[in-house]
Formats: C-alpha cells, sequence, structure tokens
C-alpha cells in the first residue's frame, strides 16, 4: 500500500503556529478556535463574546466544489478531506444542481452572506473579472501565504492576478495540447512515435491518414474560439490581448490560426463546427465522437479529452500526447486555465480556507490519479507548482503518464486568456464572424476575423458605461 | 299610508352585516389564489415591464430600484438591433414549421383512433400514443440528441451502415447550423407531443352527436365532406385552444434551443429568447433592462398573433 507525505511549504505551518507565540487578540482566538476545529461556542461563552460573533464564526469551513471534480479525482472526498478534517473542522459541499452559480453568490453578496466560504470550481477567464465586479470575492492576498505564491508557476500566477490583487488558489490545471491515434498514425505509415514539430506537417500527416485511407478524418479540433483559435494563435504568438484585455481577433497570429483550422476542418467531420449535446453546447462536442470512435487521427483540445476517450479503446496505449506544433519564429505557447478556488467576501473562515486550499494542492495523491499512466481515464490536470514539477524532473516518478513533462514545458511559455468580463463570451460572440472563413462563405480570413471582432465590440459597447 | 311606512326596511344596519357577512365568508376562499395570482403572475409581469425602462444591469446595480430610468431606450435599441430581428425571424420560422404538425397530426391520429371499433384495441393505441407524454422532458432531449447523433445515433446508423446511402464524411447533420435543425427539432416536439393533443381532439369528438354522422351518411355525402363540414368544423374550438398553446410554445421555444444549439449566434437555434437569456445571464454586465425589453418585444408580438387568432376561430354559429 502507498503511502504519502504531504509536501507542506514550511512557511505556511504558521497558520498553525505563530499567533500562539504572539499577543491573541478576542477575535483572532475565536477565528482560530474555529479553523482548528475548538467548540467556538464554549471559546465564545469563555470570553464573554457576543453570541451573534461566536454564531457567525461557528460553522465549519464550507467549501463548495463541483461534483466534476469529485468525480475526476475521487480522493478528495474518499481521503483528503477526511484527513483535513482531522486537523480542523470542515463542512465540504457539492455544489446544488440548481440555484449554484454566480446569480446565486451576486444575490448573496448583494445581502452580504454567504452559504459557502471558498467556491473550488472558479475558472479565471470565465467567471473572475464578473465576480469580482459585483463584489462576490476578495482577494487571497491576506490569506495565501508568500510560500505558496511564489511556489506557483509563473504563467499560472499571472492567470490568478488580476488588477495587483490574487483572487485565484489555483488548483486543476487544464491545458490545450496535441494528441494522436498511434495505431491509425501507424496504419497511414507514419512513424506514431514523432509528434509533428510545425502545423504543416500535422497537416501533411493528417492528409496522409485521409489518402492513405488509414481513417476517414485526419484530424479534429472543438471549435469552441477558447479551445482551438485562441491556443493555436498562441502557437505564433501571445501578445494577442488588447489594452482592455480582450482577444485580439485581427492580430496576425490570429489570422495565421484561422489558416489552419481552415485547413484541419477539410480534413475533418462534416459537423465539426457544431455545438456539442450537452452544457449549452459547450461539451459532448463532434470531435470527442470521432477520436473515441477512432474516426479521426490528430486531435487538439485540452488533455483530459484524449485521454479520457482512450480509455474507450482496444488498446488505450495507442495515444500519444505532446505540446501544440509551432511554425519557426512562434512562441511555441498554447492556452491553459486553471480551475481554482475563489474566496467568498462574505463567507467565513478565511485564513482556514487558504489553509485547506493550500492542503489539498499540495497532496500527492492528486497529482499521482490525475497524472497516473496506470490510471484508467486518468484527468492529466497538471499541477500548478514549481517545486512538485522540481521534484518529479529531479527524480521522474514511475507512475508518471510520459507526456507530463514535455506538456509541462509548454507550460512555461503558454499563457492563459486574458481576465476579462467577456473573457469567455467574446469568443462565443464572434464565432460567426470567424466561421465565414471556416464555413467558406468569406474567402479573406482577415475580413472574417474583422467580423468577429466587430461583432465583440457592438456588445461590449452594449455594457453600462459606469 | 302610516302601514306603508312601517313596511320600509330600516337600512343600512342589516345590509351592511349581511354584505359584510358575505364578504367575511366568500373572500378567505379566494384569497391564496389572489395571493399567487398576483405574487406569480402580476407581479412579475410587471416588474419585467418596470425593469425594461431601467438599465439595470445585475451585476453592477444593487438593485433594479437603483438603477437608472431610461425610459424607452432599451426598446429603441432592441428595434435596431439585428440580433433582436433575427432572433424573431428564427421563431416565427420555426413556428410555421412546427404549428401545422403539432396542429393537424394529432387531429388525424384522433379521427382514426375514434374510428376503431374494437375496445381493448383502441385503449392500447391511446395507451401507446400517450408513452412519449410520461417521459420527463430532460430524458427526451437526450433520447433524441443520441437518435441524431452522428456517430452514434440510429438515424444516421440506418443511413450510413445500412443503406449506405451516405458515408461518415457526408452524413446528414440533423442539429447545429444546418438547414434540417428546425425540422429535426420540430419531429421530435412532434413525437413527443402527438399521444398528449391527440386526447384533446378525442374527448372534442366524443361530443360529437353520431346522429349528425348517420343523417350526412344518409344524405349522400362523402367521407371527406363529413370530415370538413362536421368533425372539423366540431373541433374548431379544440383547435383554437391548441393553435394558441402550442403557438406560444413554439415562439417562445428555449430549452431545446439551448440545449441543442447552444450559444452560437449564427445558429438558427440562437432566437430572441436565447438572445434574452443571454444577455440576462450570461453577457457582459447582465443587462438585465435591456433583456427585459427584448422579452416584451418578443411578448407584444405574440400577444398580436394571439388575438388574430381569436378572431380567425372566433364563433360563426
Amino acid at each position: 500500500m502507498d503511502t504519502y507525505e504531504v509536501d507542506v511549504p514550511v512557511e505556511d505551518e504558521e497558520f498553525i503556529d505563530d499567533g500562539l507565540a504572539s499577543e491573541l487578540t478576542r477575535a483572532d482566538l475565536l477565528k482560530r478556535g474555529a479553523a482548528t476545529g475548538a467548540a467556538v461556542w464554549g471559546v465564545s461563552a469563555l470570553f464573554g463574546a457576543g453570541t451573534a460573533f461566536a454564531g457567525l464564526e461557528a460553522r465549519a469551513l464550507t467549501p463548495t466544489f463541483y461534483q466534476w471534480i469529485y468525480d475526476l479525482h475521487p480522493d478528495i472526498s474518499k481521503h483528503i478531506n477526511k484527513d483535513y478534517a482531522k486537523r480542523a473542522r470542515l463542512d465540504a459541499k457539492i455544489a446544488p444542481v440548481q440555484g449554484f452559480g454566480i446569480d446565486r453568490f451576486v444575490a448573496e453578496a448583494k445581502k452580504k452572506k454567504s452559504t459557502w466560504d471558498v467556491y473550488v470550481g472558479m475558472t479565471p477567464f470565465v467567471e473572475m473579472a464578473a465576480l469580482i465586479e459585483a463584489g462576490v470575492i476578495e482577494p487571497w492576498d491576506n490569506y495565501m501565504s508568500k510560500a505558496v505564491l511564489t511556489d506557483l508557476i509563473p504563467s499560472i500566477r499571472k492567470e490568478a492576478t488580476y488588477q495587483g490583487h490574487v483572487w485565484a488558489f489555483p488548483f486543476l490545471l487544464d491545458i490545450i495540447i496535441q494528441s494522436w491515434n498511434g495505431e491509425l498514425v501507424a496504419k497511414a505509415g507514419l512513424d506514431p512515435e514523432k509528434a509533428p514539430k510545425t502545423w504543416d506537417e500535422l497537416i501533411a500527416n493528417a492528409r496522409k491518414v485521409v489518402s492513405s485511407k488509414a481513417a476517414p478524418f485526419g484530424a479534429v479540433f472543438d471549435a469552441h474560439g477558447w479551445r482551438s483559435l485562441a491556443p493555436i494563435t498562441h502557437t505564433f504568438s501571445t501578445n494577442v490581448y488588447t489594452p482592455a484585455g480582450l482577444f485580439d481577433f485581427t492580430n496576425d497570429a490570429t489570422v495565421n490560426a484561422l489558416e489552419v483550422m481552415k485547413q484541419m476542418k477539410e480534413l475533418a467531420p462534416n459537423n465539426i463546427l457544431e455545438p456539442g449535446k450537452v452544457d449549452g453546447g459547450v461539451n459532448q462536442t463532434p470531435d470527442e465522437e470521432v477520436f473515441a470512435a477512432r474516426q479521426a487521427a490528430y486531435y487538439i483540445k485540452y488533455q483530459n479529452a484524449p485521454t479520457r476517450f482512450a480509455g474507450t479503446w482496444p488498446d488505450p496505449s495507442k495515444l500519444r500526447i505532446a505540446g501544440l506544433p509551432k511554425q519557426p519564429g512562434g512562441a511555441g505557447a498554447t492556452v491553459f486555465w486553471d480551475t481554482g478556488a475563489a474566496l467568498f467576501k462574505y463567507g467565513q473562515n478565511k485564513k482556514q480556507a487558504a489553509d485547506y486550499m493550500r492542503f489539498l494542492t499540495y497532496d500527492p495523491r492528486i497529482w499521482r490519479h490525475g497524472l497516473g499512466k496506470d490510471v484508467k481515464g486518468a484527468p492529466g490536470q497538471l499541477a500548478p507548482y514549481s517545486s512538485l514539477w522540481a521534484k518529479w524532473q529531479k527524480s521522474p516518478p514511475p507512475w508518471m503518464a510520459d507526456w507530463a513533462f514535455t506538456v509541462y514545458d509548454q507550460l512555461k511559455v503558454s499563457q492563459a486568456i486574458r481576465t476579462n468580463k467577456f473573457g469567455l463570451t467574446q469568443f462565443f460572440i464572434g464565432q460567426p464572424g470567424w466561421e465565414t472563413y471556416l464555413k467558406g462563405t468569406e474567402k479573406d480570413p482577415k475580413k472574417a476575423l474583422r467580423k468577429a471582432r466587430d461583432l465583440v465590440l457592438a456588445e461590449v459597447k452594449k455594457s453600462k458605461k459606469k | 299610508m302610516a302601514s306603508r311606512v312601517a313596511t320600509v326596511r330600516p337600512p343600512a344596519v342589516h345590509t351592511v352585516r349581511l354584505t359584510t357577512t358575505r364578504f367575511a365568508r366568500t373572500w378567505p376562499y379566494v384569497v391564496p389564489a389572489l395571493f399567487f395570482f398576483v405574487g406569480w403572475q402580476l407581479w412579475p409581469i410587471f416588474r419585467a415591464l418596470w425593469i425594461s425602462f431601467t438599465d439595470f444591469s445585475f451585476l453592477l446595480d444593487a438593485s433594479p430600484g437603483s438603477a437608472k430610468w431610461v425610459w424607452f431606450d432599451n426598446y429603441v435599441t432592441a428595434f435596431h438591433d439585428p440580433l433582436v430581428r433575427e432572433g424573431l425571424m428564427r421563431a416565427a420560422i420555426f413556428t410555421a414549421i412546427f404549428l401545422p404538425g403539432m396542429v393537424f397530426l394529432p387531429m388525424v391520429t384522433a379521427v382514426l383512433v375514434d374510428r376503431v371499433q374494437n375496445r381493448r384495441l383502441a385503449s392500447a393505441y391511446r395507451l401507446i400514443l400517450l408513452i412519449p407524454a410520461m417521459i420527463p422532458g430532460p430524458l427526451i432531449f437526450v433520447l433524441w440528441i443520441w437518435m441524431y447523433s452522428n456517430g452514434i445515433g440510429p438515424i444516421n446508423y440506418f443511413l450510413v451502415n445500412l443503406l449506405h446511402i451516405y458515408d461518415v464524411t457526408n452524413q446528414p447533420t440533423w442539429l447545429g447550423s444546418t438547414d434540417l435543425t428546425f425540422l429535426s427539432i420540430a419531429l421530435m416536439e412532434w413525437w413527443w407531443g402527438l399521444g398528449f393533443h391527440t386526447m384533446f381532439y378525442l374527448a372534442g369528438l366524443a361530443t360529437i352527436p353520431k346522429e349528425l354522422y348517420e343523417s350526412a351518411r344518409v344524405d349522400g355525402a362523402s367521407e371527406w365532406r363529413i370530415f370538413w363540414k362536421i368533425t372539423f368544423a366540431r373541433l374548431r374550438p379544440i383547435l383554437l385552444v391548441l393553435v394558441v398553446l402550442r403557438f406560444g410554445t413554439a415562439f417562445a421555444l428555449i430549452d431545446e434551443y439551448i440545449l441543442l444549439g447552444g450559444f452560437n449566434r449564427d445558429r438558427p437555434t440562437y432566437t430572441w429568447t436565447v438572445y434574452m437569456w443571454d444577455t440576462a445571464f450570461q453577457v457582459g454586465d447582465q443587462n438585465r433592462g435591456y433583456a427585459a425589453a427584448v422579452g416584451w418585444i418578443g411578448t407584444l408580438g405574440m400577444l398580436a398573433v394571439v388575438l388574430w387568432l381569436f378572431y380567425l376561430f372566433r364563433n360563426r354559429d
């Protein structure tokens, strides 16, 4: 049986120890009593604290998780939360299917209250700006230790930071990569161990797959802009954001990316631009279906898609993963996003929340399960800490998936999509514009992308000016 | 004279007491219904109307009360917004495809089922027809998404693998951005609502006296003429109810569009209802004042059509 040791930055142990040596205020003691599982009612009675204050601090730390996080990482509910509960009071919840989301958070914040203390599930480019603007969350600045902050991979720290404050406690990192079905590639007479280094090479290989009839489709991608247009653009340049933080649709790098997509679309199924089947069209997209059915050789998507679908193949070991190709002179980056934690402004147990998140995110069981090559359907989400990677690089763990280091290398130069209240929706709004080129109704990619930009700017203009 | 004076009732006290008693005995029964009517119907309607005249943004304003009153600005913007125009047009196209099938298919089915003489067989038909109506909406959507799926759906499996009419590279894409999208959704809705609507017509058919049919046949009327002059004419009130109800369902459809079409604004499923929802709950500052105005424009358009339908189906007896 494996035993695990939780790597915790030494500095962060101050949560438990530092205050005991210094002078404690009554409020400090109450807060720490709650955090360490002491009976706050008793403590507050001892010091004659007001009932209201005692009641406020009485609840255990209440983080809320999406069900999918528990599903992908069963160790959280089975082991890690139980271990943490031995150290401090914890009441982890699963996000309700209904009545959960930004509307609920904002409505509660307007009443200066919060049902939960920590929201584990925030993706910065999707919702962080809106949560900040609506006064729902507060920065981790006063709670996250310096040791954790400096240990974050710089690009991830940048993603978590907005207007000089750290708003996200990074956790599960998804990154857009290339993958391929080694069996189909070999059948086409190509070397399945060799990753295409440039987009030209990937497209040439994909054409060979189709022409050799190894598979009906050479390459597939997810049509949503943040999963294809933006990551492919980042392989050319990451300097593709306007001063307002919007994606620069008219940048030369974006034009190059759209041309790459057009070539891939010709090698993809005819429904590749269609929406997905669940979650408002966002998930279960057509690319997933064909890659799982072994009808497509090359695949551009976040890493846990191919790892999940290869699990349905007769021989999952045929899956190969690498960082995205790049053209000579290109930035060689990609797009990633972290599903992290936000701290509710009107929640409680804030310092304990930081302690819990550190405890959770450093736990090796998460990464052993997530990156384990022997784990069926491993989500493949990368750890956000430099120290963990340094340790693994020094002594590569036998369980770790072969592709992990390759993708990690690309992570160093990659960037998240900028935090903006149109961070995600700009890709829905602009999609009809750039798709005119992919569908062939517009011959000039620049015109198509200008249309995309204009659509986004028109929507931004509609937004209230305050 | 004196006796006449004596017969005049002493006024008010008795009448007032009677009225008060009657009021006290009857109104308490109405209060719950009144509460729900005002709280669940009138209040939201007027609240949404009021919000549509403000610049209320959910993320920025503490409450609609703190938003700025902008009079008709939202309406003016909406009238010039191509997404509103296009959204209304898309909803109208879907309604035109959906409504005839949803109204006439059940009518034909009901007439056929009504002619079945064997009681057990007639009950079996009714039961089978009602099965789809018993399935909850989300399951229906999941089922039909699977049916229409390119890779694993039975429809394309039939067309590609069994009949070899298509191959995987050119097989029909039923949902998404194709011309087949609305027809695909309408087919699903027809299948789902067929049994339920057939029951409406069967109830209507049961009220038509059999003697009318017998007399018509004795007079030598053809079956086709009997259908139009008796059956169809007598089912007009049912037809009106179904047309009005289903017009509302079709023109204001949203769940199916979001589930099957997502939020790509180029898709036919991005209608005015999806735009309204998107604006109110997803995009930017969640501009609910504008979203409410879009909602009211759609609603007023629907009300106008409903009034016209009432006129069209007015009682001409």
